[in-house]
Order: C-alpha cells, then sequence, then structure tokens
C-alpha cells in the first residue's frame, strides 16, 4: 500500500514533543503528519497528575495530551494511529513504512519516540507481567486495594507512583538501590509526609532485587539483603519503575549518533549528526537527565524550527536535499566539552 | 453485542479504549474494578488471572490491554 502524499515533516511518536513539533510546523506551512505510534501520547498519558505544565494548575497527563492533540489537529497537522517501523533513505528522501504496510515519504523527519520502561532483567519477570507485576502504577496501583505492594525505584516517577498508589495500598516497600532518593521536591515531601511518617511506606535503601518468586502469579522478591531477619518480601504487586531506555533503533540504523546511554545526541537546534534527522523529547540528550514534558514542547517548537530552516536553505529543492549515502555522519561535540581558546 | 471494560479511573489506556469505542459507536458497559471486588474477581477469571488493566470482553473474546488490532477484529467476528 503506497501513499503518493509527500511530506515536508514526519515526526515519529505522538507525545509532548512530537504534538508540539506538528504545531510549529503547521505554523511554517510544512506539509507535516504525525505518526502517533505504539504507545499514543507517550509517558505524558500515563503521568497521572502534571501540575508543573505551565497554564495549568493541575491537570491528568491523558487529559494534556489529548489537549495537545486536539491543538495539533487544529492548526492541520494529519496524525495517523500506527507505529513507524522502519525507515529508509529513499533516494533523497525518507521512507517511512508503517505497521499496516503504508509508507510516507518525507523531506525531513524527527524522531519523538521517547523511551520505555526498564526491566530489572529478572527470570520470570516477563512471565508474572501483569499477574502482579505492572510498569504503570496509573494504570494499575487502585487494583491492589487493600493489599501490600512493593515498588522498586528511586527517581522522581517512582515516588510520584507511590503518591499514587498510597491512595489505595496498605503498605509500600519502597526499594532502592542506590543510597538516595531523586525526586522533585513537591514529590518527595508528599512522599515524606503522607506515606514515610505515617509508616504506610517503608524505604529498603542500598537494596537490590535478586529473585522474583511465584509461578502463576507475583507472589515476592528475594532481596540482596535481609529486611527484618528475611531475604524473602512477599507482597501482592511488584511495580518496576527504574527508569527508561530511549527507543533508539531505528536512528541508529540511519547512522545517528547516540551518547553513550543510547540517547539521541543532538545540539542546542535539536539536529542530529544526519542532515534531516531531527530529534525531540525524552529520546534525546537535550536536557540531559531533564524529562519533562515542557522540555520535550520546547524541543519539538526547536526541532520544527531547524527542520523548517533546513528546507528553506536547500528551498525547492524538493527531494533533493539530501546527499546520499550517509557515508561518514558529521559528529556533534559531546555538550559538556567546550573548546578551551 | 455485548462489550464490557474493566478499568481504574486513572488508567490512561483505559480512557484511550473508552474513546475508541465512542468515535466507532460502540456501545459499552464499564466496570471501575478498583471499586468493585466482584468486578476485579469476575475480570481475573475472564483473563486467566490478568492483574492489569483495561481487560476488555467482546462478545467473549478477552482483551488484555488497549489492543486495537484485537478490538477491530474482535468487533468485526
Amino acid at each position: 500500500m503506497a501513499d503518493d502524499k509527500l511530506y515536508d515533516f514526519a515526526i515519529i511518536g505522538g507525545g509532548a514533543a512530537g504534538l508540539s513539533a506538528g504545531i510549529y510546523a503547521e505554523r511554517y506551512k510544512m506539509k507535516t503528519v504525525v505518526v502517533r505510534g505504539k504507545d499514543p501520547g507517550g509517558e505524558t498519558a500515563i503521568a497521572a497528575t502534571v501540575e508543573n505544565y505551565p497554564g495549568f494548575k493541575s491537570i491528568d497527563g491523558y487529559e494534556l495530551i489529548q489537549k495537545m492533540e486536539d491543538h495539533a489537529v487544529s492548526t492541520g497537522v494529519e496524525l495517523r494511529d500506527g507505529e513507524v517501523i522502519d525507515v529508509l533513505r529513499q533516494k533523497h528522501c525518507f521512507d517511512l513504512l508503517l505497521t499496516d504496510g503504508t509508507h510516507l515519504l518525507s523531506r525531513t523527519i524527527c524522531f519523538a519516540l521517547g523511551a520505555r520502561h526498564r526491566r530489572l532483567g529478572l527470570p520470570k519477570e516477563k512471565e508474572l507481567t501483569g499477574r502482579g507485576i505492572s510498569y504503570c502504577t496509573t494504570c494499575d496501583a487502585p487494583l491492589y486495594k487493600g493489599k501490600e505492594i512493593i515498588i522498586v525505584g528511586g527517581g522522581d516517577s517512582s515516588v510520584k507512583g507511590a503518591n499514587l498508589a498510597g491512595e489505595y495500598v496498605t503498605k509500600i516497600y519502597f526499594i532502592v538501590r542506590g543510597g538516595k532518593i531523586t525526586a522533585e521536591p513537591v514529590n518527595w515531601d508528599r512522599f515524606e509526609t503522607n506515606l514515610v511518617k505515617t509508616g504506610k511506606a517503608e524505604i529498603l535503601y542500598n537494596t537490590a532485587i535478586k529473585e522474583i518468586l511465584g509461578t502463576d502469579k507475583f507472589e515476592g522478591v528475594r532481596l540482596s539483603k535481609p529486611y527484618k531477619e528475611s531475604d524473602v518480601l512477599k507482597a501482592g504487586g511488584l511495580f518496576v519503575q527504574i527508569g527508561a531506555l530511549p527507543n533508539n533503533e531505528m536512528a541508529k540504523k540511519l547512522g545517528v549518533e547516540l551518547d553513550e546511554k543510547g540517547y539521541i545526541h543532538v545540539d542546542k537546534f535539536m539536529k542530529t549528526n544526519v542532515d534531516g534527522i531531527f530529534a525531540a523529547g525524552d529520546i534525546t540528550d537535550g536536557a540531559g537527565p531533564f524529562r519533562q514534558d515542557i522540555i520535550a514542547a520546547a524541543q519539538g517548537a526547536m526541532a520544527a524550527t531547524s527542520a523548517y530552516q533546513d528546507l528553506g536553505v536547500h528551498g525547492g529543492m524538493a527531494c533533493e536535499v539530501h546527499a546520499l549515502p550517509i557515508i561518514a555522519p558529521k559528529s556533534i561535540p559531546p555538550r559538556n566539552k567546550k573548546k578551551v581558546p | 453485542m455485548s462489550v464490557i471494560i474493566y478499568s481504574t479511573p486513572t488508567c490512561p489506556y483505559c480512557k484511550q479504549a473508552k474513546q475508541y469505542f465512542k468515535e466507532h459507536n460502540v456501545q459499552y458497559e464499564e466496570k471501575d474494578v478498583s471499586a468493585d471486588s466482584a468486578a476485579q474477581a469476575e475480570m481475573t477469571k475472564k483473563s486467566g488471572g490478568f492483574m492489569g488493566v483495561p481487560v476488555i470482553d467482546i462478545n467473549g473474546t478477552i482483551i488484555t490491554g488497549f489492543d486495537k488490532p484485537k478490538i477491530e477484529a474482535a468487533l468485526k467476528s
């Protein structure tokens, strides 16, 4: 199935970064498509309550992303369901293959695919996912009403997840591999005040999960060190919130430079090392570990602006913009290294 | 046609599924498993022990998660 349209800008991923890029691209009158991806709305959609996006004192993450989608569609952005499964150079354009077999051609592209939940990588984890193991507190914590659960994490998302879960469960064992928790102070204050000080949550620092217990359903974990004289901790559910892995596979295949953790390396204009390829949001190293909706949206706007300028520089050349083949993609200097005069 | 969605109030994928049904004029019954323990037991029984939402029952076909291709196929059959 072929789609004979030629887009100026194809955005892969429909989260905050991708939708913001779409809104800006339409303002530049670029013919734009956003392919929503496997998890439409990205992390924003499952973020529970968002309290740090300007204009909204408190808004459900799903509602926020719906508003972004509505905004994007109202400006003329074409939103496509489905997932881009491959991107190829097609002469001087990019050929995007979608899950339904559709091909989309575009002069420039933007990776806004975000990141996926990191897994523990332990035996039984896959088999017991959905049987007591979950990666989404926003979705599944209410199912554990009246039960004890384990949350393994240490970052802001895990603390936010605990704050939500605390409304339903009787006890949270919060397992942290290291010796500290890194969370937004406002989220930490809620966690400490409402859960830790009340005894509803107990933090087990410097502790790792060594083994997942259970056959047909999750029953507990074996810890790296004893808790109350036992290394077995039983619980009704396990929520894994140990960070994310960037969805970088297609970018990597196209020769896009990644940082040491696999995030797409971008300059301050959200350009990658490959002409015509831009990136925005959680998939990039643009703001270091600070991954927020407001950052993603700003990066999306910048990526669209850069794509517009790129097309302007090469005005009228249509699919002649990019030279083929990519023999040696240029390298962007690492962000933290400045030239010494 | 009988369509039941087992959901929780905060679940974004449940919201997406309900939005999909509304857009396609599919009438559905919603059961909040966070507030209704009988509904939760019904959901886990139907899904063979699955503890996640949404679980969608379309004329006896059980779908876990918001799996659009499977939903489309079940609605057509």
